[in-house]
């Protein structure tokens, strides 16, 4: 195909807006699948994402359209994650287009992701196609919303298609516009190799397939190729695009997107935003763009049945081999026994790994509260890196704590201004910044501690601005600050998985609502339990689950026998599902307590 | 097990018309109609026949539903069907429902040698009674208890609820005394259990709070003991020999006929449930689902059944149904159990100590898992 037929795009929309439909229709009516294999939302591959309706994994697809102009196109549809936690693959992925197509819903009108990816499109200078979704619904507002478009992101909406990705209704009309109004592949396929990396997978035959987008030269089975970043070699065993079946070709040609294989053994050799050049022939620079992602957030993730422990490490084998942001390490806990330290992007990166684990491997997990990594200097002049705070070496020890800060930025509604400053506020973050962006929008900076941000900052934005709040964060360096190890003490013994580490200022108030908490959630006992929640063997809050003094059928005659059994089996299922500390049985939702701190702060 | 090839002595037959449906009852009960309750009595002479029962059975126990929904002529029928096999026995209890007993009732009751009656009066409080559902008064209570004593029926035990939403600990403790105060031979205590398929459950009612349900246990022990009743099971007063000796068959796990739509039996190591719809049953009366009882699955369930007796559990009676001590089985939760003085031996049996008697399940769950 002539590089100047090829077309590179996505499409960005705030979530629920109509993407994944949007790209059925778009595979439907460049017959790439027929209506028979379509089941819906068919990029988003995993059970997990079509449950959610987030895409986690990126996928591309290529597709031939027969144009109005009577020409033949080959257009790559690439898919992009949905989640600031993955913000930086979506912004690879762009990377790797020529435009995108904006959908928005004419019944919902512009949103906050709508905002967000439309600003990372034009930091990758994309050229944007707006398309108004949903025009078949009764609350339909098109103008509105062209309108909206045209006032708070500026972009011409004069010629916006009006479509049903539904129905299909003028879905057309968004095919053709990708071909007139999106620019060819621009690069020089005599030019050295520089293909973008911007997602890569585990295949159990073949190893790590990269997906890649070559900007410059050209590359074929055979060659041999080097990850710039990384320094890894490999020879191009396979290469091939997707339709979304895999095709193998022999070249991939400039302004190509596509995948390759060479018996690559570990995903680390393959990072995202890396670029992927000849080893006979290097380009003298990487294309721009690329960081290394490093774990954010760290929980302790353990078996609930201590029997699982090898179960749960070949799963996150396997896990890791399709995600090299994951990292992991064992770790033992008095309380919980042998389990992984494990380091996520983010929270919904552990949220999504653990439902992975726990669906797809079948295993009952216990996961203890998040932590960020603190830098612990000692009295010895030392620094010590804790990412467990059950880790936190003796306060007589420590000289001083750091940690993490975030440079936030937070897009919100004039009306919301109030709302997101006091939830900073309350989140220890210091005011930077406020900018008027459109008429309505905002954008506010915010200095605050990442381990702020890790705890609920996200679901807690989101419900105080009705969704239209949207979140940015860098990670800005480290910041000395009053830290201290709080333990939770059952029946007067400390429980390690139940430690952290907080500012001293808010000690009192979460160690009360952390010692209240626990005693809603753990079930009376057959003896009287103290709650306590201590700094360096000093109580600072404390309170008492009382003993059970009454579990017993009420009745119990000749034809209960059956159904009183089961009863008591179900309530021997809930007691194996417990953990046991010491003489207490704890609930594993118990070691995620300390969370929801924060809600009860606020009653 | 001996007794198992033996037929049983002991029979329930359930009657699951009501004349009104309780907000608690999830009991297999039909609104009455008198001529489903002709062909329904049609059904249970059909299963009485076939079942080929002895003739000479200890106890009979007529329960349900509302025995006494039936009209005289069909609480006649049905008692007649009975009678070739209830002229041993030594306990032949009823149900009764207070607003449905009728001298004429009564009367047909004696006739078929009932000797022992279970009146529902659940509360002495009217409110309460309306909020349960209940279409009686206290007055009804009063005046059923008369009539069973004027009919020569005075072996009366009353059942009372408590653990009710809105009830309070001063309503109880009334409610108690009056039920002390009409002299039964027998109380049966039961706290409110919301199960599911319930109005209660459907209209989201929430039983009281564990403490004051066990401050209500613990009140209703004491005052029926000083009024000379003494607690013989978890849910089960009576004054000196008055125990139930049929519920005492299932409290030793001995093996029973049940009879009729929604009963249940156990025979020669198999349970068998009747279907809990009356049109299934007046179709066929003996299509049962049978359950074959492992002898693991006996050994547990004569525990959990035998725990809930004051005296406990017979040690020898374990060894001689199934040829090895209780240890064989139950090692570790019978010496765990012992060690934190929930249950202990005594004269030969297995049973709970005060404090374990009142946390029955907790013991229980430890040896589901033998």
């Amino acid at each position: 195909m002539d590089q100047k037929n090829i077309r590179n795009f996505c499409i960005i929309a705030h979530i629920d807006h109509g993407k994944s439909t949007l790209a059925d229709r778009i595979l439907e009516m460049t017959d790439t699948v027929s209506e028979r294999d379509m089941k819906a939302q068919l990029l988003d591959d995993m059970e997990l994402e079509r449950e959610r309706g987030i895409t986690i994994k990126l996928n591309a697809v290529q597709l031939s359209y027969h144009a109005d102009d009577g020409q033949e196109y080959l257009f790559n549809l690439i898919d992009t994650p949905g989640h600031v936690d993955f913000s930086y693959e979506v912004s690879r992925s762009l990377a790797a287009c020529e435009g995108a197509v904006l959908v928005v819903d004419s019944t919902q009108g512009v949103q906050a992701q709508t905002l967000a990816n439309t600003y990372l499109a034009l930091d990758n200078d994309l050229e944007i196609i707006p398309v108004i979704n949903k025009v078949d619904m009764n609350n339909a507002q098109p103008d509105v919303t062209k309108r909206e478009i045209e006032d708070i992101i500026g972009l011409d909406c004069s010629d916006a298609p009006l479509i049903s990705a539904r129905t299909g209704q003028n879905v057309h009309e968004v095919l053709e516009q990708i071909v007139t109004k999106i620019p060819a592949p621009s690069g020089d396929p005599d030019a050295p190799l520089q293909a973008l990396v911007f997602d890569s997978f585990y295949d159990p035959y073949r190893g790590v397939i990269a997906l890649v987008r070559v900007r410059e030269g050209s590359l074929k089975v055979g060659d041999k190729v080097r990850f710039m970043a990384t320094g890894a070699e490999y020879e191009v065993l396979e290469a091939g695009i997707r339709n979304p079946g895999e095709i193998r070709v022999n070249t991939l040609m400039c302004g190509d997107v596509g995948w390759i294989a060479g018996s690559i053994k570990s995903i680390q050799d393959v990072r995202v935003g890396d670029t992927l050049t000849s080893s006979d022939r290097p380009a003298e620079k990487p294309l721009a763009g690329y960081r290394k992602m490093n774990p954010m957030v760290y929980c302790g993730l353990y078996p609930s049945d201590a029997d699982k422990y090898e179960d749960l490490r070949d799963a996150l084998d396997k896990l890791q081999l399709n995600d090299a942001s994951l990292q992991y390490e064992p770790e033992t806990s008095q309380a919980l026994g042998f389990g992984f330290r494990c380091g996520f992007l983010g929270m919904l990166h552990m949220d999504v790994i653990q439902e992975r684990l726990e669906r797809e491997y079948n295993l009952d997990l216990i996961c203890t509260a998040p932590s960020v990594i603190y830098h612990v200097y000692l009295t010895d002049g030392t620094m010590l890196e804790i990412d467990n705070p059950a880790k936190m070496p003796d306060a007589v020890r420590i000289d001083y704590v750091e940690e993490p800060y975030v440079r936030a930025s937070i897009m919100v509604p004039d009306a919301y201004i109030g709302a997101v400053m006091d939830l900073c506020q309350n989140k220890r973050g210091i005011y930077k910044e406020m900018e008027v962006i459109d008429t309505g929008r905002n954008s506010i900076v915010y200095e605050i501690p990442l381990s702020e941000i890790i705890f609920d900052f996200f679901d807690r934005l989101k419900s105080c601005t009705k969704g239209y709040a949207s979140l940015d964060y860098e990670l800005i360096g480290y910041r000395r600050e009053d830290l201290v190890r709080m333990d939770i003490l059952l029946n007067g013994e400390p429980v390690d998985a139940l430690s952290v580490i907080i500012h001293r200022s808010e000690a009192y108030q979460r160690g009360s609502t952390i010692t209240v908490k626990l005693k809603e959630l753990i079930p009376k006992q057959q003896f009287e339990i103290p709650v306590q929640a201590a700094i360096g063997g000093k109580v600072i809050a404390r309170t008492n689950i009382k003993s059970l003094r009454k579990n017993v059928l009420a009745k119990c005659y000749g034809g209960d026998i059956s159904r009183k059994k089961k009863l008591l089996e179900k309530q021997k299922e809930g007691k194996k599902r417990m953990k046991a500390v010491g003489s207490v049985a704890i609930p594993q939702e118990a070691f995620m307590s300390v969370l929801s701190m924060n809600d009860d702060k606020r009653k | 097990m001996t007794n198992g090839s033996e037929k049983p002595y002991y029979l329930y037959l359930h009657v699951s018309f009501c004349r009104s449906v309780c907000g608690y009852c999830d009991f297999c009960h039909t609104v009455y109609r008198e001529e489903a309750a002709d062909r329904w009595l049609a059904a249970v002479a059909k299963e009485i026949t076939e079942k080929k029962i002895r003739k000479d059975l200890l106890t009979v126990y007529i329960g349900g539903g509302t025995p006494t929904a039936l009209n005289v002529g069909q609480l006649d029928r049905l008692l007649t069907l009975i009678d070739p096999y209830s002229q041993s026995c030594i306990e032949y209890t009823a149900e009764i429902n207070p607003e449905t007993l009728t001298d004429e009732k009564a009367v047909i009751l004696r006739r078929h040698r009932v000797n022992r009656a279970s009146v529902g009066m659940q509360t002495g409080d009217e409110h309460l009674l309306r909020l349960l559902g209940r279409r009686h008064t206290m007055a009804d209570t009063v005046r059923t208890v008369e009539i069973l004593r004027n009919h020569g029926i005075d072996n009366i035990s009353l059942d009372l609820m408590y653990s009710l939403p809105q009830q309070t600990m001063d309503t109880f403790c009334s409610s108690l005394e009056e039920a002390v105060r009409l002299n039964p031979s027998h109380l049966s205590l039961y706290s409110l259990t919301i199960e599911e398929n319930t109005v209660f459950h459907r209209k989201g009612y929430e039983h009281l709070d564990d403490d004051t349900e066990a401050d209500m246990y613990e009140a209703a022990v004491r005052i029926l003991a000083e009024h000379g009743y003494h607690q013989y099971e978890t849910a089960n007063f009576c004054l000196p020999q008055k125990e139930s000796v049929h519920n005492s068959a299932y409290w030793n796990y001995m093996d029973f006929y049940g009879i009729s739509c929604g009963a249940s039996g156990k025979e020669n190591h198999r349970r068998y449930d009747h279907t809990r719809s009356l049109r299934q049953y007046i179709e066929d009366p003996s299509a049962v689902e049978y359950t074959d009882l492992l002898p693991d699955d006996e050994k547990f369930e004569m525990i959990m059944m035998g725990l809930r007796l004051k005296r406990g559990m017979d040690l020898n009676l374990y060894k001689e149904r199934f040829g090895e001590p209780a240890e064989a089985r139950f090692g570790r939760a019978l010496a765990k159990m012992k060690e934190q003085k929930m249950l202990e031996e005594h004269d030969g049996y297995l049973r709970a100590t005060d404090r374990g008697f009142e946390i029955l399940n907790e013991i229980l769950v430890e040896f589901l898992d033998g």
